[in-house]
């Protein structure tokens, strides 16, 4: 049954509160997360116990009730006691995180070009935030509206918000232009260390682009398709008649896949090529003069990104929305729940890959900026057009 | 059509690498630093001209305040000097005290010094693995005199009070842990490929360079010089110690890297000799009520962890105090490498350049 354009309307509205809701109640979660599992890393005492742990314990009977912060401690600590909300330990640091930044006085500096200064972290967010409209959750209909749902009845409601047959091209230009947000604000706050920042980011962000979409060639190359639904499944499940090919076919995934990830690090400006805003070297990089909101829009914006690279990783490399990575799917036939909820297999490989971006940032340190262009053309680049030549020939005796 | 002209930056002194508040002046060509200007004086309080009114035992109470992460390496330079000064013999059992709180002090000392430069160049859990043992000598210090960072831990003539009881075993437990801590740190930075593409031959120092330039402690060391005072010219119970002086001849970032790991291991020996070996008896030696000073002239270095620190007295007939006190602080002198090391390479070597110099800028302004 075709929708009406109203219908139509209603659902992609529907659909966009959906994902968009997603992706801004994960945002803030990572965030969550990374001072969580970088605190476990690094044996740091407050984000694992705050209210929580005795720690806790002790410290939400002090403050019970007398603030805001402390009733909520209060609260914690007691829902901390059970074992099954321990994991929220340390979310008390969370919440006053994000009210500090909600609360902090926004300075614009008096010399910035204030139009430039204001818009450019808006378009950093809503670059990071429209490449979702590309990105599927799902291949087809999470479930049908039941005939009793006046309206909708009987229609789908689909895991994507569209099924563009361009949909890589739509992400990948969509998400360079992100980096207009960085380098536009920090030539428009007129200051030195953002102007470093905001030109090594550029040089980075550009000169990773080219491995990065190289390296997304190849399932493009082996699927002949840009459609981000036909490529994931294509990817995950295609068998070539000849051996050879279809385990050469998943050799180059497997090698794709780290090859991506390093460069969506690097897109990302991630440890260890998170030069843009090496903290120990330029303050803060790009947004040093940005304070409250304009700064944690570019944060978000980065937490987003990351979601993204994470979100193309598993849907080329890691057999998207099924079961097993590689194309190894193909060579298996699973039946019942594990062909099933291609969702939850697809989120919880995003969710894999997220902790691997904050695992990396706890163990390593930063790449030189040379350094990080070295590695950017003389190593990666080679590589993935090696990559792609092979994926060619692959395509080819298939 | 186009100018082109250097940029000037300045690091500093509000910057989150610069380790306090230096300055450092820089001129760049792109990310090429083609002149660099460290400018100091932000911290000065005279240490050094106060110490004339003040008598000798209440200017020990400033040299915590020199380079406070080593306040008691500056305690017994300026407490062994001023008894050189005035020739007073310490009991045995309090140099050996003493020499277990310096090289303890060491090891935090270089251990703040490991956290802050792998924070510098990115590696930021080294940092919080580092300060967790650095609390636990911390810990050892407050048991030993109620102080962690200002300790004054010493008095002229040995020691104000015995060491407490269950301080030795304080001190073994934290000596059992220690060497898997230091494995700890080396599994994050030794053989990882970033940190050695970001230190080798980064800001080098040849031994020359480092000789001409008065350059002393783990920085010559790490260019291949063995001068170590500790060897060279023994003070406090060292003569009586078994230790090696660890020594690199690449005279990079990487070479300083491994001498101060190195040396952390040498004083963890040292202090496990001195706990061994701790001789009985008095810990405090017999003073006149007033000291006195005839006019002379005395200079003690000692081996502090940051390289020679050395203190100069001049003592005024009948006079508590000393005439003229001067500190030969070693983060003050190492500090003049820094263009040397730094000019025509990139921006970001300046930062692992500053943190490899290991300067703590209350003893280069003092």
């Amino acid at each position: 049954m075709m929708p009406t354009l109203t219908q139509y309307l209603v659902i992609s509205l529907l659909q966009i509160v959906v994902v968009l809701g997603f992706v801004m109640t994960l945002v803030p979660l990572l965030t969550f997360a990374e001072r969580k599992v970088i605190a476990y890393v690094q044996v740091r005492l407050g984000a694992t116990r705050v209210a929580g742990g005795l720690w806790g314990a002790q410290q939400g009977r002090l403050h019970q009730s007398r603030t805001v912060t402390g009733g909520l401690n209060g609260l914690m600590w007691f829902l901390g006691r059970v074992p099954v909300f321990s994991i929220l330990r340390g979310l008390p640091m969370f919440i006053a995180d994000a009210l500090k930044l909600l609360t902090k006085e926004d300075i614009v500096p008096a010399s910035a070009d204030k139009a430039v200064f204001v818009l450019s972290p808006a378009l950093a967010l809503v670059a990071a935030f429209t490449v979702f409209a590309a990105i599927s959750f799902a291949p087809g209909a999470l479930f049908v509206f039941p005939k009793a749902v006046p309206f909708l009845g009987g229609l789908p409601f689909n895991g994507f918000l569209t099924d563009l047959n361009v949909g890589l091209l739509f992400i990948l230009g969509i998400a360079s232009v992100g980096v207009y947000g960085i380098v536009l604000g920090a030539w428009a706050s007129n200051s030195k260390y953002p102007l470093l920042g905001g030109l090594r980011s550029a040089a980075q962000i550009v000169s990773y682009e080219v491995p990065l979409t190289l390296s997304l060639l190849v399932p493009v190359v082996l699927t002949g398709s840009l459609n981000f639904n036909e490529m994931s499944t294509r990817m995950a499940t295609d068998v070539p008649a000849n051996g050879m090919v279809a385990i050469g076919r998943t050799l180059i995934m497997f090698v794709g896949f780290f090859v991506y990830t390093t460069c969506g690090f690097a897109e990302t400006n991630r440890t260890p090529f998170d030069l843009a805003e090496a903290e120990t070297e330029l303050v803060a990089g790009f947004h040093t003069e940005y304070t409250g909101m304009k700064f944690s829009f570019f944060f978000l914006a980065e937490y987003s990104s990351m979601i993204t690279v994470s979100a193309l990783a598993s849907a080329f490399f890691l057999g998207g929305h099924h079961l097993l990575p590689f194309g190894i799917q193909g060579f298996v036939h699973l039946s019942g729940w594990w062909g099933g909820p291609h969702i939850i297999f697809f989120l919880f490989k995003i969710f894999t890959l997220l902790f691997v971006f904050l695992w990396v940032r706890a163990t390593l340190p930063r790449y030189r900026y040379d350094q990080l262009m070295n590695v950017g053309w003389k190593f990666l680049i080679p590589y993935t057009l090696i990559m792609f030549v092979i994926a060619a020939l692959l395509r080819y005796a298939a | 059509m186009f100018k082109t002209e250097e940029m000037e930056i300045n690091l500093g002194p509000q910057h989150p690498s610069t380790h306090g508040v230096l300055r450092v002046k820089l001129h760049l060509d792109g990310e090429t630093v083609t002149r660099c200007v460290p400018m100091i004086g932000y911290l000065h309080r005279g240490v050094e001209k106060i110490c004339e009114d003040k008598t000798f035992f209440q200017g020990q109470v400033w040299t915590d305040r020199t380079d406070y992460v080593a306040a008691i390496s500056n305690n017994l330079g300026w407490v062994e000097g001023v008894e050189k000064l005035f020739g007073i013999t310490t009991p045995r059992r309090a140099h050996y005290i003493r020499t277990m709180l310096t090289e303890l002090n060491r090891i935090t000392s270089h251990l703040l010094w490991l956290g802050t430069h792998a924070l510098d160049i990115g590696a930021m859990t080294v940092f919080l693995y580092a300060f967790r043992e650095r609390e636990e000598v911390l810990s050892i210090f407050e048991a030993f005199c109620g102080a962690r960072l200002t300790t004054t831990a010493f008095r002229i003539g040995g020691l104000r009070e015995d060491i407490p009881p269950g301080f030795e075993k304080q001190v073994r437990a934290f000596q059992a842990r220690f060497l898997d801590c230091i494995e700890e740190y080396e599994t994050l930075l030794t053989e990882n490929r970033i940190w050695k593409k970001r230190t080798i031959g980064v800001a080098p120092l040849n031994a020359e360079d480092a000789i001409a330039l008065g350059v002393t402690g783990p920085v010559l060391r790490a260019a291949g010089s063995s001068y170590d005072i500790r060897k060279a010219f023994p003070y406090a119970a060292y003569a009586e110690m078994d230790f090696d002086v660890p020594t690199q001849t690449a005279g990079d970032t990487y070479a300083r890297y491994l001498v101060r790991l190195a040396e952390m291991r040498q004083s963890h020996r040292i202090v496990n000799q001195c706990l061994d070996g701790l001789p009985e008896g008095p810990v405090m030696a017999k003073l006149p009520k007033v000291l006195k000073s005839e006019v002379n002239e005395v200079y003690h270095a000692i081996e502090a962890p940051k390289g020679e620190l050395g203190y100069y007295f001049i003592g005024e007939k009948g006079s508590q105090s000393p005439y003229r006190m001067h500190i030969r602080a070693p983060s003050f002198i190492n500090l003049q490498a820094l263009p040397k090391m730094t000019e025509g390479r990139l921006l970001a070597d300046v930062i692992a350049a500053i943190g490899t110099l290991d300067v703590v800028l209350g003893e280069v302004d003092r």
